[in-house]
């Protein structure tokens, strides 16, 4: 096992391989920088390119080009409150916020330096899992997965304000994510729900143009309104110090990191859960580590804890995906779809031998990612202070920049329209819920997990009737979500304890 | 400001979900099971929502979220949004009748010009770095389908 | 006289083509997102095909997703010129979608200019191999229950099992609503379910695996299952087989090509030669079999013939047809 570890590391580490890796770092970059720019329709649009490369080459060039993507997307979230990418949207509520208070630069240094912690814990819970990974995939069934999917719903418990009231709110919010995900034709009876003759709506409510509209859309309207910088009337020498600062909280907060990155490792290695999810489970575990009343009033304001669990997440998700891609081919996103079209035209065939004769084929992978990282991390820092700067440009001049790149990255999602209408449906709907005071995250968990839900309840009941429920590891995972649900509660009775 | 957006939105909710449940309910059960499972709390909590704002105490929990503009007065925050909302939708307006190469252009320069203030000059050649930006990645290198803009097919 | 006509009208055409296409823009809709067969096929496609048309236009691939392609069909069937400049590739299933009057279709399949199809889907099912079952017979005869994974209705993961059921009276438990083929085959191997059905070149790896058996075919068929016993072959009654045989016809055009339907015909002829040539090259060739998909042109005219098969159907078959089968996928 160790020395497949190391073999696997010297097989990246020689001159080609590196060089095709830093080739799809820079792509990575601006791909993942850039809202209109997806991750897999760029995977694509490479392919052809591997044909004259060797495995090891090839998959340095996609992986790293793969694993920068989500890296830098939360640059994007952080700075201007838009996702770079899907994957990336947790990162805004607390990373927006925080370059809002003037602490662009430590809010990016939080989400490199915790990516970076994210990409190397990830690598090693991988590496350490191998021998038991594929016993553990082919553990989780429909009726695990569908656990999954509810333990996930009910964060909206933590995402939710403290207080019955708050409690209101943060489940209708998540309902109302729930109920978006049933719009579509349904894939039991073919149904097409709430389309209104619609065929855009065909397919369902995608992913990016809602997101984009509910969270970016609100802060181009708050910009507009305080008609200052993002980083109001702060003087450019106070937002572009405190990179390091993000580094050491990073630091500070290392458990927390380290426990976000292991959520997203196993979120990543379960098929079927999807990138968005990873993220967005990790910040809610992050906004239950504030242990009082006092600590949580920070979350959503610019606590930058919930910059480091979505910013950990999202880069130790990308080792675990691999697992299901290599082990089973089965590919858990589109991204890893393409990369699949990648192991083929290379002469790999993905399957068990990946774990065992190939090993070091794969771990080689997953050093791509750690070192695609570590390199990214490095060229970010010498330039985030610069970057963090962005945000006292005057907001009348970004705003045209910005809703041009919100508009385009929404229409490249189904290059349709109805995209860009999305967008401002909820965009509307994002604005009145801030104003509001009715908690956004919840909407999105209720969103990418509504049809993750349904679809395995139903594979569950369809496969083994009432059965299921009695599966240890369904057992296990409703006592987890009971005990999710009823945290702040305990926390709370043990705080009025104290007092 | 903000119970009267709650409210809005929990009537919203409330028509969202109620018109959800009733077309549900002429569905075949796989069908309908999920919205009706969902649809029905969520109508009774906007509902419950709503009363609340309409006859409870107007307190504000504490919102894990960012707050909208605090140190702006209310009158000049609900003019200035008007004024964000008006442009958006006017982009987009502008995108579906004369398609993106123009629209692109055209918004961010009057942007610039009309709610920035800003020179002839800067208007100009900022717009023109943005035009050349969107037009060389998106149109030449990714060649994303952009339809031509209804008014101008109409004139052809 | 008219043979020299037809010569020089003949030689006249060739160059004027060759100008046509010269530093022009060729399109290519798909109407669906990047990462699936169809966008992979157009996109070797797009590599190749400048070579072998006149005048080495570009080659462009766009995407235009939604409604399971209806969207990008009715966008090259009304909103593109007929200009032999946009060509559309789209789910196969849209003459069904036509048939059963799905709302918001807005072509007639037939009309089409069709190039052709650049491959043939072939549907299999597939059971796992630990199971006594080697042939279709034994499984049939067993009316031992078997659990079949699927994605949904209008996929030939849900269908083609479904008219299994119903018509061969095998025992089968369908069990819908996998987000992909490739989640079903995961599920297989965690023994969820037993088999699923789907298109050859997806289950192909997992065959070469040994982790699953094909056990029958439809009417379309690839190299290494041309031996399985064919679905509509075992059709008790002509109604079965009709609706069989309805069901499985456009897999035969399992990757149409198709332009506007006032396309003028020397650009149809120039594009029917050069996907012919372009998926005869021998570098296209190498591609595709690294790729493991298998590329072979029929021509256009063969599609027609298909699509009026299908389009032709008596309303009692379509009626019934409508019974089973939604347009979907």
């Amino acid at each position: 096992m160790i020395e497949a570890l190391f073999e696997g590391l010297t097989l990246v580490l020689q001159w080609k391989p590196l060089a095709f890796m830093m080739l799809g770092i820079v792509l990575g970059f601006w791909v993942g920088l850039l809202p209109g720019l997806g991750g897999a329709t760029t995977l694509a649009l490479m392919l052809p390119f591997i044909y004259a490369m060797q495995p090891v080459e090839a998959f340095a060039f996609l992986l790293g080009m793969h694993a920068v993507v989500a890296t830098t997307g939360d640059i994007t979230s952080v700075l201007f409150g838009v996702p770079g990418e899907a994957a990336s949207a947790a990162t805004i509520l607390d990373g927006h916020a925080m370059a809002k208070k003037g602490e662009a630069g430590r809010a990016l240094g939080a989400a490199l330096a915790s990516s970076l912690v994210g990409a190397i814990v990830g690598a090693f819970a991988l590496a350490l899992a191998i021998p038991m990974v594929r016993p553990l995939v082919l553990t989780f069934g429909s009726p695990e997965l569908f656990m999954l999917a509810i333990v996930g719903i009910a964060f909206i418990a933590s995402l939710s304000a403290p207080g019955v009231r708050g409690m209101v709110r943060g489940f209708l919010s998540g309902g109302l994510g729930l109920l978006c995900a049933t719009v579509g034709q349904d894939p039991q009876a073919g149904i097409a729900r709430y389309t209104f003759d619609s065929l855009y709506l065909w397919g369902g409510l995608d992913l990016v143009p809602v997101l984009v509209g509910i969270f970016a859309i609100p802060e181009i309207v708050d910009l507009a309104i305080r008609r200052t910088s993002i980083a109001g009337t702060l003087p450019a020498g106070r937002v572009s110090k405190g990179a390091l600062e993000g580094v050491k909280d990073t630091f500070r907060h290392f458990w927390l990191t380290i426990r976000c990155s292991l959520i997203g490792t196993f979120i990543g290695i379960m098929p079927g859960m999807g990138g968005a999810v990873a993220q967005w489970m990790a910040y809610g575990h992050a906004t239950q580590s504030a242990r009082n009343a006092e600590e949580r009033k920070g979350f959503g304001a610019g606590d930058v804890r919930g910059v480091l669990g979505p910013g950990a997440a999202n880069n130790s998700k990308e080792g675990g995906s691999l697992i299901p891609t290599v082990a089973f081919g089965v590919p858990g996103s589109t991204a890893m779809a393409i990369l699949l079209g990648g192991f083929f035209l290379l002469g790999l065939v993905p399957g068990p031998d990946m774990l065992t004769k190939h090993l070091p084929v794969t771990f080689s992978m997953v050093w791509t990612i750690v070192i695609a990282n570590v390199v990214t991390v490095i060229a970010c820092f010498l330039f985030l202070d610069h970057l963090a700067r962005v945000t006292t440009v005057r907001g009348t001049v970004l705003i045209p920049v910005i809703l041009v790149l919100i508009f385009i990255g929404s229409y490249t999602s189904n290059n349709h329209y109805g995209d860009i209408l999305l967008t401002l449906v909820f965009g509307g709907i994002g604005y009145l819920m801030v104003v509001a005071g009715w908690p956004r995250a919840p909407f999105v968990l209720g969103l990418v997990l509504g049809k993750i839900a349904e679809n395995y309840l139903y594979i569950s009941v369809a496969r083994y009737d009432a059965a299921w429920l009695t599966r240890p590891v369904v057992l296990v995972l409703i006592a987890i979500a009971l005990a999710v649900i009823f945290w702040p509660l305990v926390q709370r009775r043990r705080r009025a304890a104290h007092a | 400001m903000h119970s009267k957006a709650s409210l809005a939105l929990a009537l919203g909710v409330m028509a969202v979900s109620g018109y959800a449940v009733v077309a549900a309910w002429f569905w075949p059960w796989k069908a309908a099971l999920f919205p009706l499972v969902i649809g029905i709390p969520l109508f009774m909590l906007s509902a419950a929502e709503a009363a609340w704002v309409l006859f409870g105490k107007t307190e504000r929990g504490v919102v894990q979220d960012f707050q909208i503009a605090r140190d702006v007065p209310e009158r000049e925050v609900v003019r200035r949004s008007a004024a964000a909302v008006a442009w958006i939708v006017g982009f987009f307006a502008g995108i579906v009748l004369f398609g993106f190469a123009l629209a692109v252009p055209l918004f961010v320069f009057l942007y610039l010009k009309l709610q920035a203030k800003e020179g002839w000059i800067f208007s100009a050649a900022f717009t023109a770095g943005v035009w050349a930006f969107f037009y060389g990645l998106f149109d030449r290198l990714l060649h994303l389908p952009f339809p031509a803009g209804w008014a101008l097919s109409w004139l052809s | 006289m008219r043979l020299v006509l037809a010569v020089i009208a003949a030689l006249a055409a060739a160059p004027a083509s060759a100008q046509y296409y010269a530093g022009k823009t060729l399109t290519i809709v798909v109407g669906y997102k990047t990462g699936g067969g169809y966008d992979a096929t157009a996109r070797v496609l797009a590599r190749h095909l400048p070579k072998h048309i006149p005048g080495k236009p570009t080659v462009i691939v766009q995407n235009m997703p939604g409604a399971n392609s209806i969207i990008a069909a009715n966008h090259v069937y009304a909103v593109a010129k007929p200009d032999g400049l946009t060509i559309g590739t789209f789910n196969r299933n849209l003459p069904i979608a036509q048939l059963t009057k799905v709302e918001g279709v807005k072509f007639d399949m037939a009309k089409f200019a069709w190039v052709g199809s650049a491959a043939s889907e072939c549907t299999v099912l597939a059971i796992r191999t630990d199971l006594p079952y080697k042939t279709f017979e034994e499984l049939r005869k067993s009316k031992q229950q078997i659990v079949i994974g699927a994605t949904g209705p209008g996929a030939n993961t849900y269908d083609f099992p479904l008219l299994l059921k119903e018509f061969l009276g095998v025992n089968i438990k369908l069990v819908s609503g996998y987000q992909s083929s490739a989640d079903i085959m995961l599920a297989v191997e965690r023994k969820e379910v037993d088999g699923r059905a789907g298109s050859f070149t997806s289950i192909r790896p997992f065959i070469d695996r040994n982790l699953v058996r094909p056990l029958l075919r439809a009417r379309a068929t690839e190299p290494g299952v041309e031996n399985l016993p064919i679905d509509e072959d075992l059709a008790p009654t002509p109604r079965a087989k009709a609706i069989m045989a309805l069901r499985s016809a456009p897999e035969v055009v399992g990757r149409p090509y198709v332009m506007h339907p006032n396309t003028p015909p020397e650009h149809l002829k120039t594009m029917r030669e050069a996907f012919a040539a372009a998926i005869k090259d021998p570098e296209l060739v190498a591609e595709s079999k690294k790729a493991k998909m298998d590329l072979e042109f029929v021509n256009g005219d063969v599609a027609v013939k298909v699509m009026n098969e299908v389009l032709s159907q008596p309303k009692d078959i379509v009626d019934e047809f409508s019974k089973y089968i939604k347009f979907g996928e």
